[in-house]
């Protein structure tokens, strides 16, 4: 169910249609994390959000396989922190972005999990991620404290994203 | 995509929880527990006398003020500072924690405080206007949000 279109389009490197469906998502993508950034919530701690876009990311994963969706995911971090985190918010997303999607792929590639499984997983491990940017960056491991909550919440929003993106390729397919 | 929720999910899923929550007991038990950056502040007669770390055991002869003003040597380690000082307090850190655990004066409030350890936490001395406290070393601007933007 994950590799389709592209095992039959010759594996090089940029083929059109890849960087067409790529440029298409990543836009999506980062509508989005624009959507997000323009809700005005503050939960308090740093780090916390939903991150809807990453619905995109799970959703080109299932349906176009790993490389699809680290382009997009990348492509959108890049692009939503140059536009609206900064670039400290873009570091943190970043290092968050590249665990997770190491965290999707091999999940993904063991096949035991559903969408909403390697969805969760993804959230919990870009909390860690950040986290673990954070803690080099401000050079103190009591930032750890933030652990827990950024722990439940990873957890929580990435099921509620899994469950966003299974929907969606259940219409998709 | 076969199922919604498949089997391994929720092993996932009270794995996660588990280690969040193990996480945080952790921390609460070691709530208030000094970061490995705490430092422990020595005033005396209000200004500042000595600051050491919380993590180095060391014992430390704080003379008094008004000792001060009299004669005021460096303390001697090889000698008992009840031999060299009329008014002082000696102040120890140990593993973690800091004490006073001799005092010129007659109260004793200080040696009887115990020893503290967690940041935020002081011992006073009033007849020798010693205060000791531990400052959990976070000076440059104090917050994490000082850096997320």
């Amino acid at each position: 169910m994950t590799q389709s279109p592209r095992k039959t389009s010759a594996r090089k490197s940029l083929s059109a249609s890849f960087v067409a469906r790529v440029g298409l998502m990543a836009a999506l993508a980062l509508i989005f994390s624009y959507v997000e950034a323009i809700i005005p919530y503050n939960p308090g701690v740093p780090g916390i959000k939903l991150g809807i876009a990453n619905v995109v990311t799970v959703v080109a994963l299932y349906k176009f396989g790993a490389r699809d969706a680290a382009a997009v995911s990348i492509i959108r971090v890049v692009l939503a922190g140059l536009l609206f985190n900064g670039l400290f918010g873009m570091l943190y997303a970043l290092a968050g972005a590249v665990v997770s999607l190491a965290g999707m792929i091999l999940l993904n590639k063991t096949g035991l999990f559903s969408v909403t499984g390697v969805s969760m997983a993804a959230g919990v491990l870009h909390n860690l991620g950040q986290l673990l940017v954070a803690a080099a960056l401000i050079e103190d491991l009591r930032i750890f404290f933030y652990f827990p909550v950024l722990m439940f919440s990873g957890i929580a929003a990435g099921i509620l994203v899994g469950i966003a993106s299974a929907l969606v390729l259940r219409v998709l397919r | 995509m076969k199922q919604f929720i498949r089997k391994a999910d929720i092993i996932l899923f009270i794995v996660l929880v588990i280690v969040g929550l193990a996480a945080s007991a952790a921390l609460t038990l070691s709530h208030g527990e000094a970061g490995s950056s705490a430092k422990v502040i020595i005033e005396s007669g209000g200004d500042l006398y000595a600051r050491y770390p919380l993590a180095e055991d060391r014992t430390v002869v704080v003379p008094a003020p008004k000792q001060k003003a009299v004669d005021a040597p460096e303390a001697d380690p090889d000698e008992a500072p009840s031999a060299q000082y009329d008014y002082y307090n000696v102040v120890v850190i140990s593993g973690g924690t800091v004490s006073v655990t001799e005092a010129s004066c007659k109260n004793q409030v200080c040696v009887k405080h115990g020893a503290i350890s967690g940041p935020g936490e002081s011992i006073v001395c009033l007849p020798n206007r010693l205060v000791v406290r531990i400052d959990n070393g976070s000076e440059k601007g104090g917050g994490y949000d000082s850096v997320t933007s």
